[in-house]
C-alpha cells in the first residue's frame, strides 16, 4: 500500500530527476510541477536510490519513463522486468507510466538502445498485441513515446504519424510526445515535422517532451545534452496551440548542467503553456 | 519466420559481428544505409561503455578512458547483455581480466568495485530490535547463529586494494601517492554501506575469519573459541558490539533443543 497522493500530473512543466541533482533537489526543492525517472534506475532490491526517490515522491507527482521493456522486439515480453516495474508503480504511484515505441532486443540478447521499428502492418500488429499485454499485466494505461530514428526500413509503408495514432486507437494507450525527436527526424530525412504532429489525435496526447540535440556532421543526434533549440520552441508553440496545454517534461540525460539550467527551461515550457491558458480564457 | 523478426535479427548481427549485408538490404536505399548501422553501432557501444564507467568508477581513473575504453569494448564482445535494465551488467569483468592476465591489483580492484555496486543496490537490512537482542543474550551460545546483512559483503585480496579504492575516490587528493607492500599482503575488507555511502573497512586477521565463519553459518560458542585459539587475547564482547554497530549482522536464529 502507498501512502502517496497519486493525483494527476498538471499540464505544467516538469524536468527529468537524475542521479546527478539528487543532493541539490533534497536540499532545496526546485520549483517545477513534478519530475520524471528512469524506473530501470530503482530496480535494486534497496539503498540509497530507492530512500531518495521516496523523499522526492512525498513532494513531487511522478512519471515513470521506461528505457528498457523492448515493446517492439520479436522476442517474449520480459515478465521479470513488468514485475520489477509493477513492484515500483505500486510502492511510488507514478501518474504515468511510458515506454519508447522501440526495440532493444533479439534472440535474448540486448542492444540497450532504442532501435526503430518498421512501420508496416505486422509491425502495427506486434507492437499493439504487446501494447495490450503490457497495459493488462500493468493494469493501467501505458504512453508510447516517438524515438528518434538514424535509418528507415524499407517495410515501412506507414507514415509514423498515422502509425502511432492507430496503435493508440487500437489499444487505448496515450501518446508521449517527443518534440525534439520529431524535430531531429525531420531534419535527418527532410520531412515536415507539422506534417506528422497533424497525424496525432490530440485527445491521445498526454505528455510532452522537450530536449536538446548534438550536430554530427549532417546529422543531428538525440543527445539530450543541450538546451531545447530554438526550433524546438517554436515546434512546441505550435503543438501547444494545436493539442491543448499537456504536462511537459525537459530532458536532459548527458552533459549534465546545474539544476538551475533544467528549471530555467521549464519555466521557459511554463511561459508557453501559461500563455496558451491565458488566450483560452 | 515473420520479416520483423528477420529484420531485428539482421540488425543485431550487424551491430555485433559487424555482418552489415543483411541489414543493408532490409533499409531504405537512400545511400546512407552503411553509415546508419556505424552510427547505431557507435551509439550502442558507447552506452555500454559509459554503463561500465559509471559502475567501475576507480577503475576507469586507475587505467584511464583509452585503455578502459578497450577493456569495455572486449567485455561487450564476449558478455552481451541479456536484459533490459544494466543492474547486472559487468558481473564478469573482473572474470575477463583474470583471463586476459592483467596485473592481479586490476583483477581484484575489479571484483571490489562489483561488490560495492551490488552493495549499493542491495536489500534494506532489517531492524534489529533490543527485544530480540535481549533474547539471544539469555540463549546457550552454540545455539545461536548469526545472518550476515545483504548490504554488507566480505572480501578477501591479495593485495591491500582498498586502499587504491580509497586514494581513487573523487574526493582523494589527485597527487597521492599509494605505496602497496611488497610482497603480496593478503587483506581482508568489509564492503557496508552507511548514509549512503560506500564504506570499505579493512578488517584485522582475526576479524575476518570470524566475520567469515559466521556468514558460513558458525555458531556464537565455536566463533568465540576461534577467536581465542587465534588471538587469546581477543576481546569477544568487544568484536560483536562493533559488527552489530556496523550492522553487519542482521539477525539471528536459535536451534530450539529437542
Amino acid at each position: 500500500m502507498s501512502i502517496h497522493d497519486s493525483a494527476p500530473i498538471p499540464a505544467q512543466a516538469g524536468i527529468g530527476l537524475r542521479s546527478h541533482h539528487f543532493r541539490e533537489i533534497l536540499d532545496a526543492p526546485p520549483p517545477v510541477a513534478w519530475m520524471e525517472t528512469h524506473p530501470e534506475n530503482y530496480f535494486g532490491a534497496g539503498g540509497a536510490p530507492l530512500h531518495i526517490l521516496e523523499r522526492i515522491r512525498s513532494r513531487y507527482p511522478l512519471s515513470f519513463h521506461g528505457v528498457g521493456l523492448s515493446l517492439g522486439s520479436t522476442d517474449p515480453i520480459d515478465r521479470a522486468h513488468l514485475c520489477k516495474l509493477n513492484v515500483l508503480i505500486d510502492r511510488f504511484e507514478p501518474a504515468f507510466v511510458s515506454e519508447h515505441l522501440s526495440w532493444s532486443s533479439v534472440g535474448g540478447h540486448f542492444l540497450n538502445e532504442l532501435l526503430p521499428l518498421p512501420y508496416s502492418e505486422e509491425s502495427l500488429d506486434h507492437v499493439c498485441a504487446r501494447i495490450d499485454q503490457v497495459q493488462t499485466i500493468l493494469k493501467r494505461p501505458l504512453l508510447i513515446e516517438n524515438i528518434t530514428r538514424y535509418l528507415t526500413w524499407r517495410d515501412s509503408t506507414i507514415p509514423e504519424g498515422t502509425f502511432m495514432a492507430e496503435a493508440a486507437r487500437r489499444t487505448g494507450c496515450g501518446i508521449l510526445l517527443d518534440l525534439n525527436n520529431a524535430y531531429v527526424n525531420a531534419v535527418n530525412f527532410h520531412l515536415d515535422p507539422i506534417e506528422f504532429l497533424e497525424m496525432i489525435p490530440a485527445e491521445a496526447v498526454q505528455e510532452i517532451h522537450l530536449a536538446g540535440f548534438d550536430r554530427f556532421g549532417r546529422m543531428l543526434i538525440d543527445t539530450h545534452g543541450q538546451p531545447v533549440y530554438p526550433e524546438v520552441w517554436g515546434l512546441y508553440q505550435w503543438a501547444i496551440h494545436h493539442f491543448g496545454p499537456r504536462p511537459t517534461l525537459i530532458e536532459w540525460d548527458t552533459n549534465l548542467p546545474p539544476l538551475s539550467v533544467l528549471v530555467e527551461q521549464a519555466t521557459q515550457a511554463d511561459a508557453i503553456l501559461g500563455g496558451c491558458h491565458a488566450s483560452a480564457l | 519466420m515473420p520479416r520483423l523478426c528477420e529484420l531485428q535479427q539482421a540488425f543485431a548481427k550487424a551491430i555485433v559481428e559487424g555482418k552489415s549485408h543483411a541489414a543493408a538490404e532490409t533499409m531504405a536505399e537512400d545511400g546512407r544505409s552503411l553509415r546508419s548501422l556505424a552510427l547505431y553501432r557507435r551509439l550502442i557501444r558507447n552506452n555500454f561503455v559509459q554503463v561500465l564507467t559509471i559502475t567501475y568508477p576507480v577503475l576507469h581513473r586507475l587505467v584511464g578512458p583509452r585503455y578502459f575504453d578497450v577493456l569495455a569494448r572486449g567485455y561487450l564482445k564476449r558478455y552481451p547483455s541479456m536484459s533490459g535494465d544494466l543492474f547486472s551488467y559487468g558481473r564478469h569483468l573482473s572474470v575477463m581480466l583474470f583471463e586476459l592476465q592483467v596485473p592481479p591489483l586490476l583483477v581484484e580492484l575489479a571484483r571490489l568495485e562489483w561488490v560495492c555496486h551490488e552493495v549499493h543496490h542491495a536489500a534494506d537490512p532489517p531492524p534489529l530490535s533490543q527485544g530480540r537482542l535481549q533474547a539471544i543474550a539469555s540463549a546457550d551460545p552454540a545455539q545461536v547463529t548469526f545472518r550476515l546483512q545483504a548490504a554488507s559483503r566480505l572480501l578477501s585480496f591479495s593485495f591491500p586494494v582498498h586502499r587504491v579504492w580509497l586514494a581513487l575516490q573523487p574526493e582523494a587528493p589527485a597527487d597521492e601517492v599509494v605505496e602497496l607492500p611488497l610482497p603480496e599482503q593478503e587483506t581482508g575488507v568489509v564492503v557496508t554501506r552507511g548514509d549512503g555511502k560506500i564504506q570499505v573497512t579493512p578488517l584485522a586477521r582475526t576479524d575476518y575469519l570470524l566475520l567469515e565463519a559466521m556468514s558460513c553459518g558458525a555458531d556464537a560458542a565455536s566463533v568465540e573459541r576461534m577467536a581465542i585459539e587465534s588471538e587469546p587475547e581477543f576481546d569477544f564482547a568487544r568484536f560483536l558490539a562493533t559488527v552489530l554497530s556496523l550492522r553487519i549482522i542482521t539477525g539471528f536464529s536459535v536451534t530450539e533443543t529437542l
